[in-house]
């Protein structure tokens, strides 16, 4: 009963951590807007305050893309490239960037 | 009368889980606000009125663990979604968004109230901590 249980939420977590993006057309988004400052992968942005994005949770990259394109933050920079972008490309730039293996980001304390 | 007081119990128990899990994102708010608060009290002022550390609070960082401390860890108010990583995040960033929290461009709550007990020196001395690259 209980191993049934463990079973069934750890098959719900896995659940609700799949990306439902597009890695593959993520990447091509990418490489049309996000990459100049950014980079390809996301783990080279190019100015101290940029974020690196590589590794980072594809929930937390869709929520900062949607607070961008529905104006909730108020970066003026990522406004206009998150205007740019549907909610499909959203999902899918997240799914590349939270897919990528190589990133600085990791988990410490 | 013996059925019924233990009906009576067992409709006590039901609504008592259906009241816990309906509060949880409520109670995670408040533990925030009272996380944040927390940290605003930690402060003290100067006499030229500027935000110092208090004594004993030099690891301030301790109030970041709680949330980004854990990998996997979720928000739950005001909606569910990972705490970002932000061990090996680019220090320049953290100051910018602790600083666009305490200014109320970014709106998270608990992080605006964490934000807003910070000084600039402070900020930067987490940015520094969690920018350093994986041991």
């Amino acid at each position: 009963m209980m191993r049934a249980l463990v079973l069934v939420l750890g098959a719900l977590a896995a659940m609700s951590a799949q990306a439902s993006g597009n890695a593959d057309k993520g990447k091509q988004k990418v490489a049309q807007v996000c990459v100049a400052c950014h980079g390809a992968d996301g783990s080279k942005p190019s100015a101290p305050d940029q974020p690196v994005l590589a590794g980072q949770y594809y929930d937390y990259l869709v929520r900062a893309l949607t607070d961008y394109k529905n104006g909730r933050r108020t970066n003026p920079i990522m406004k206009g490239f998150a205007a740019q972008l549907s909610k499909q490309d959203i999902e899918d730039v997240a799914a590349w960037f939270s897919s990528q293996q190589a990133s600085p980001l990791h988990n410490q304390r | 009368m013996d059925s019924s007081s233990r009906f009576a119990l067992d409709f006590g128990t039901l609504g008592l889980d259906q009241k816990s899990e309906m509060s949880q994102p409520i109670l995670a708010s408040l533990a925030a606000a009272l996380f944040a608060l927390g940290a605003q009290t930690a402060l003290a002022q100067n006499k030229a009125g500027e935000d110092v550390p208090h004594p004993g609070t030099e690891n301030f960082h301790a109030q970041c663990i709680g949330c980004h401390g854990i990998p996997g860890y979720k928000t739950a108010f005001p909606d569910v979604y990972h705490v970002p990583m932000i061990a090996g995040q680019q220090p320049g960033y953290i100051v910018a968004a602790l600083k666009a929290y305490k200014s109320g461009d970014r709106s998270h709550p608990s992080m605006r109230g964490i934000a807003a007990s910070l000084s600039e020196e402070q900020m930067q001395k987490l940015a520094d901590y969690y920018g350093r690259p994986a041991k």
